[in-house]
């Protein structure tokens, strides 16, 4: 026995930890100061610590809402009313007639019954997706879901089915298969739900909603949309996806979306059928444990979606402004864009012109329909797309701050690489705004264009 | 059995809403007048009633208009004159904390604890029976229908439609206004068994013990108010994206140095959400072939970022250090499963304050394990950061151990703050990591202006400002220099802020300046936390953690006395918010009731509590302690001194 505990005393002293954190690279550190840092407001034209005003087309404000001052007025009168903080999770008297309201504006807006509001945009689908599915469950989803929902489904512990990104016939293939599946295993009915994005996060792609509705019917599965994208940037009053497409709101059993993105407030938001809410009000990890969302925030989102509401032109001065970029930026040889012509979410892929094993990338669905399917059990398509991450993602920096001595700010998608499941191709994402004129915009896209052209020249 | 179903007892406190003071000026001259009054009638009062004052009938006009500002400001955080009501919290190692005192209550009462959740669910479970094959439209929800599986199961819910259901109007009570030192309900009743609650439209307003506002910082008023008003002005509302994708304000840097300075590490990072600054960071802290040590009390957004990170988990028994110790022994001389390859790192994650428990994490025990068995650690002081130690720096403070012994303090602002998000601290190497590696960074939206400047302003007030030699004309230029300042003492801890690390444009009252208004508040909120807890004591209550924590959870165990105490406390002529809680969130016999103490209560309202208290106890049989009992207006008569005494016998 006491050779024993002297046995386990020397293993503790011989063991060696590894250190908790190595240092970043010379490369991260160095992506890590060139992150630009905004002296006082951020908006369409912020001032950079380098004492440069410039065009910004890196963050999200869509609807150009950032310092609306409306908005302003409204906020600051609830922080007289309320203090800041809520102090409180939601079910310990966290509760204020704010986030009530703020709920009710939502659901009316997209005319679901209910929904339910989350203190952070990214910490909401990955919660909502393990409220209701469990283990033994099954999830068919998209191969190109954002980095939240793939969060979601690690922690769900679902089965998961992959189809082919943005790609219908893939996921009926796949729905098709698991019915088969389930029927030889004459297994108990399970809940099954198809999870996948408005406008994808990744790319820039859109959904094609009334199919997928046509689809989840079809195969009884329900719809678990992200539209953080999408909400508050497409749809003739920013609605999201199903304005555009004409799809009622309640065809979508749980229609996720960010109030950051599209009302630059804070916080995201499930919408759906009372059950589907009043769910989550026990179940949603995130929205249970922690704190609500400050009232006046939840003031500033309700009164986005009045303005929003009240105030059509800014969708379509909005679309004006995507149509003016993609015109100038479409033809650019060395530029490849994955994303929707409706999307005011432009990624911008690199084109390299000569080497062979870096050829222009067909699109992914036009590769797996040649051949045979991709598993679906694997994440990973049957025939990837082919780049150099490393080489791409450094021209892409180069671009970045070759535009910023311009007086155009941007930023590459930054990804965690080695965590996404999937390898996404890096790109440069624009965010338009409504808050910039038709000029600035095309001011901006030709110095892209330039930005572009001089660092792929350069490289050859 | 103790549970009914709700029936809507209108409150017998109603309160209209007031209409706000229309100009600064009437507001002024209503102050002076008060003051008159005050002086007329002999003295100056000590501290602000909670509530009598607003119910009392008003004569004059003049009556009115004090009405109106006693409750619009010492609603939110009462006035309280007396040196004596302070106290500073510290630790005393003659007095080592103890894990968990668990005192049992007697036999009979965890024998009906246990038949009322018997019965409870044996109806459930008859009305499901039942409910399914005669009721079907309201069991739809339940039942697998048209080819779709139920959308939750039945077993999962049942806990929630035939427990929780029946408790319901305790819980999601909606409220309006600063949750400080009272809050404003908004009365609801149920015509459906607490299906569906309505809104009555009446108002009632009831002293708050259920907020997490340890400093009282949930104000509409003051200097942090007037920051955050001056910072929607300048910079709106929103950062508009991520930190890595152009979201990153000066406001950040700031707010991140500060909180780095208060917490007394080296860098710090601060994340939108306190629940996600758990959740999206520890997964860049922990990988496969790490194992991850927790405490079985730990949060859920702790259990949520672990198991995203996929690292192996074990748990030892809450605050138990030689199960801590022997589960050390076992895992560092076992390796990892199956390959027996040692541990890459071993991440040991407490909490300095356990909110369910009132519990303080044992860290001078904890620090010597760490010499001997290596492992990192990791305190979510989300409770414990600002409420805790004679300067608010939380646990380390409490303790007086370096902070910088710790690898990595985690907090949130949501509690001491009066703001919302979290902060990560720790060395540069590791938070510049975490900047990169956490999903926070790349993925979810930065904090917003408002929100940064609360924490900028409410941090600044405890910690008390270093002002330049030569005071206003060389404030900007001291901002813009780049390194150490000659004069200002970086490295002190727990020092003070630095002007230099604050907003030019906030407005710094001299209260903020040196630092009172903040000592007064931790003094006050340390003064408050022992006089509940020793009182509760005395009352002859089980009460669970320890005599520093301000929260303080009071054991009723039957599941059925929870919604009494609750409405109990909710209709009395003073009404008295309080939070239950039960299974899940507790062990199935301990339901308790949760006190959370702030700095904005005076002496009196503690009083007004424990009274209430008193008597709610006899009612319901709570007072099972062994141990010395006073009556009440003894306990009252003798705070200060219960409070000052170094151990209660
Ligand atoms: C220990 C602990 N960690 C984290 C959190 C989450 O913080 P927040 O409410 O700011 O999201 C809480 C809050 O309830 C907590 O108690």
């Amino acid at each position: 026995m006491k050779g024993h505990l002297q046995e386990i005393d020397e293993l503790v002293d011989e063991w060696v930890p590894e250190p908790l954190a190595a240092p970043l690279t010379p490369r991260e550190q160095a992506d890590l100061a060139a992150i630009p840092v905004i002296i006082g407001p951020t908006g369409p034209k912020p001032k950079l610590a380098s004492g440069k005003t410039v065009v910004n087309l890196a963050t999200y404000n869509f609807t150009g809402l950032a310092g609306n001052e409306t908005i302003k007025e409204r906020v600051i009168d609830t922080v007289r009313k309320y203090g800041l903080g809520s102090c409180g999770p939601p079910g310990f008297y966290g509760t204020q007639d704010v986030h009530i309201q703020l709920e009710q504006d939502i659901a009316d807006f997209l005319g679901t019954e209910a929904s339910i509001i989350y203190a952070q945009a990214f910490s909401t689908i990955s919660s909502v997706i393990p409220a209701f599915c469990k283990r033994g469950d099954i999830i068919v989803a998209d191969r190109g879901v954002n980095f939240a929902i793939q969060k979601g489904l690690q922690i769900s512990r679902c089965t998961i089915r992959w189809f082919d990104h943005n790609d219908m016939k893939s996921l009926e293939q796949v729905l098709q298969s698991t019915e088969k599946e389930w029927r030889k295993k004459k297994g108990p009915l399970t809940r099954r739900f198809i999870v996948t994005e408005g406008v994808f996060d990744h790319d820039g792609a859109m959904s094609d909603l009334p199919k997928l509705v046509e689809l989840k019917l079809k195969y009884k599965y329900r719809l678990i949309l992200d539209e953080s994208v999408s909400f508050g940037s497409v749809g003739r009053t920013g609605r999201g996806l199903t304005e555009l497409y004409n799809v009622p709101a309640s065809q979508v059993d749980m229609l996720v979306g960010s109030l950051a993105n599209g009302l630059t407030a804070c916080g995201g938001f499930c919408a759906g059928s009372h059950i589907v809410v009043n769910h989550q009000r026990i179940n949603g990890t995130a929205f249970v444990f922690s704190a609500a969302m400050p009232p006046s925030l939840a003031v500033a989102a309700s009164e986005g979606i009045n303005i929003l509401r009240s105030t059509p032109s800014i969708l379509s001065t909005l679309q004006d402004n995507v149509r003016a970029v993609r015109a100038v930026l479409d033809k650019v040889d060395c530029i490849t864009i994955p994303s929707h012509p409706a999307s005011p979410m432009i990624h911008l892929n690199v084109r390299l012109p000569s080497p062979t094993h870096l050829l222009p990338v067909a699109s992914p669905s036009l590769a797996s329909s040649s051949g045979k399917p991709s598993n679906p059990l694997s994440v990973h398509p049957r025939d990837p797309e082919v780049f150099d991450v490393e080489l791409e993602e450094r021209l892409l920096q180069d671009i970045v701050e070759e535009a910023l001595v311009q007086g155009v700010m941007l930023t590459r998608s930054k990804r965690l690489r080695g965590q996404e499941l999937t390898e996404v191709r890096p790109s440069i994402r624009l965010n338009l705004t409504a808050a910039l004129t038709r000029k600035d915009c095309e001011k901006a896209a030709a110095v892209i264009k330039a930005a572009f052209i001089k660092v792929v020249s350069k490289r050859k | 059995m103790a549970i009914k179903s709700a029936s809507p007892t209108p409150s017998i406190f109603k309160k209209k809403s007031y209409p706000a003071m229309n100009t600064a000026a009437s507001y002024l001259s209503a102050v002076s007048e008060a003051d008159a009054r005050a002086r007329a009638h002999g003295g100056t009062p000590n501290s602000t009633p909670a509530l009598s004052l607003s119910s009392s009938v008003t004569t004059s006009s003049e009556d009115t208009v004090l009405h109106e500002i006693f409750t619009t400001v010492h609603t939110e955080f009462g006035h309280c004159g007396n040196e004596d009501y302070r106290y500073t919290s510290h630790y005393n190692p003659a007095h080592p904390v103890k894990g968990v005192t668990e005192q049992d209550p007697p036999y009979y009462i965890l024998l009906t604890t246990y038949i009322s959740y018997i019965l409870v669910i044996i109806f459930g479970h008859i009305r499901d029976f039942f409910g399914k094959r005669f009721k079907h439209s309201s069991y739809r929800h339940l039942l697998a229908h048209d080819g779709y599986a139920a959308l939750n199961s039945d077993f999962d819910s049942f806990y929630t439609r035939r427990l929780k259901l029946r408790i319901d109007d305790c819980f999601s009570h909606p409220v309006t206004g600063v949750p400080g030192r009272t809050i404003v309900l908004l009365d609801r009743y149920s015509p459906n068994y607490n299906k569906t609650f309505l809104p009555t439209g009446t108002r009632t307003r009831a002293m708050n013990l259920s907020s997490y506002n340890y400093l009282g910082f949930a104000q509409g008023k003051g200097a942090c108010t007037e920051a955050v008003v001056e910072s929607v002005n300048r910079y709106g509302v929103s950062a508009c994206g991520s930190r890595l994708e152009g979201g990153t304000l000066d406001l950040h840097m700031q707010a991140e140095s500060l909180v780095a300075r208060f917490i007394g590490m080296e860098d710090a990072l601060i994340s939108s959400m306190g629940f996600a600054t758990n959740s999206t960071i520890i997964p860049a802290l922990v990988s496969k072939g790490c194992l991850v040590i927790s405490d079985e009390l730990n949060h859920a957004s702790i259990r949520f970022g672990v198991r995203l990170s996929g690292a192996n988990v074990r748990v030892f028994k809450h605050n138990d250090m030689q199960a801590l110790e022997s589960l050390l022994r076992e895992v560092i001389s076992q390796g990892q499963p199956k390959t027996h390859r040692p541990w890459k790192k071993i991440l040991l994650i407490v909490e300095g304050l356990y909110s369910m428990e009132g519990t303080l994490v044992a860290l001078p025990q904890i620090i010597e394990l760490k010499k001997k068995y290596k492992f990192y650690l990791f305190i979510d002081e989300a409770h414990s950061i600002g409420a805790l130690g004679p300067h608010g720096r939380g646990v380390c403070d409490y303790y007086g151990i370096n902070p910088r012994s710790v690898d990595i303090l985690m907090g949130t602002f949501t509690k001491s703050f009066g703001a919302a998000g979290g902060y990560i601290s720790g060395n540069k190497v590791l938070v510049d990591r975490l900047r990169v590696y956490g999903h926070t960074g790349p993925y979810a939206e930065a904090m917003s202006p408002p929100i940064l400047t609360q924490i900028i302003a409410s941090m600044a007030s405890i910690m008390g400002i270093t002002l330049p030699e030569k005071s206003s004309s060389s404030r900007s230029l001291i901002r813009n220099t780049e390194g150490p300042i000659p004069g200002v003492e970086y490295e002190q801890y727990p020092g003070k802020a630095p002007v230099s690390a604050l907003p030019p444009w906030m407005l710094t009252p001299s209260t903020m300046v040196d630092g009172s208004e903040g000592l007064t508040r931790l003094r006050r909120l340390a003064f408050n936390t022992r006089y509940l807890n020793r009182g509760l004591r005395k009352l002859g209550f089980i009460t669970y953690g320890h005599d520093d924590s301000p929260i303080v959870p009071l054991l009723l165990f039957n599941p059925g006395k929870m919604a009494v105490f609750s409405r109990l406390m909710r209709t009395r002529a003073t009404p008295i918010v309080i939070v239950v809680v039960a299974y899940p969130a507790t062990p199935l016999v301990t339901s308790r009731v949760r006190f959370c103490l702030s700095a904005s209560h005076t002496k009196e309202d503690i009083d007004t509590l424990l009274a209430a208290c008193d008597e709610i106890g006899d009612l319901l049989d709570l007072k099972q302690a062994a141990g010395e009992r006073w009556p009440l207006h003894e306990i009252i008569t003798r705070a200060v001194e219960l409070v000052n005494m170094e151990e209660v016998p």
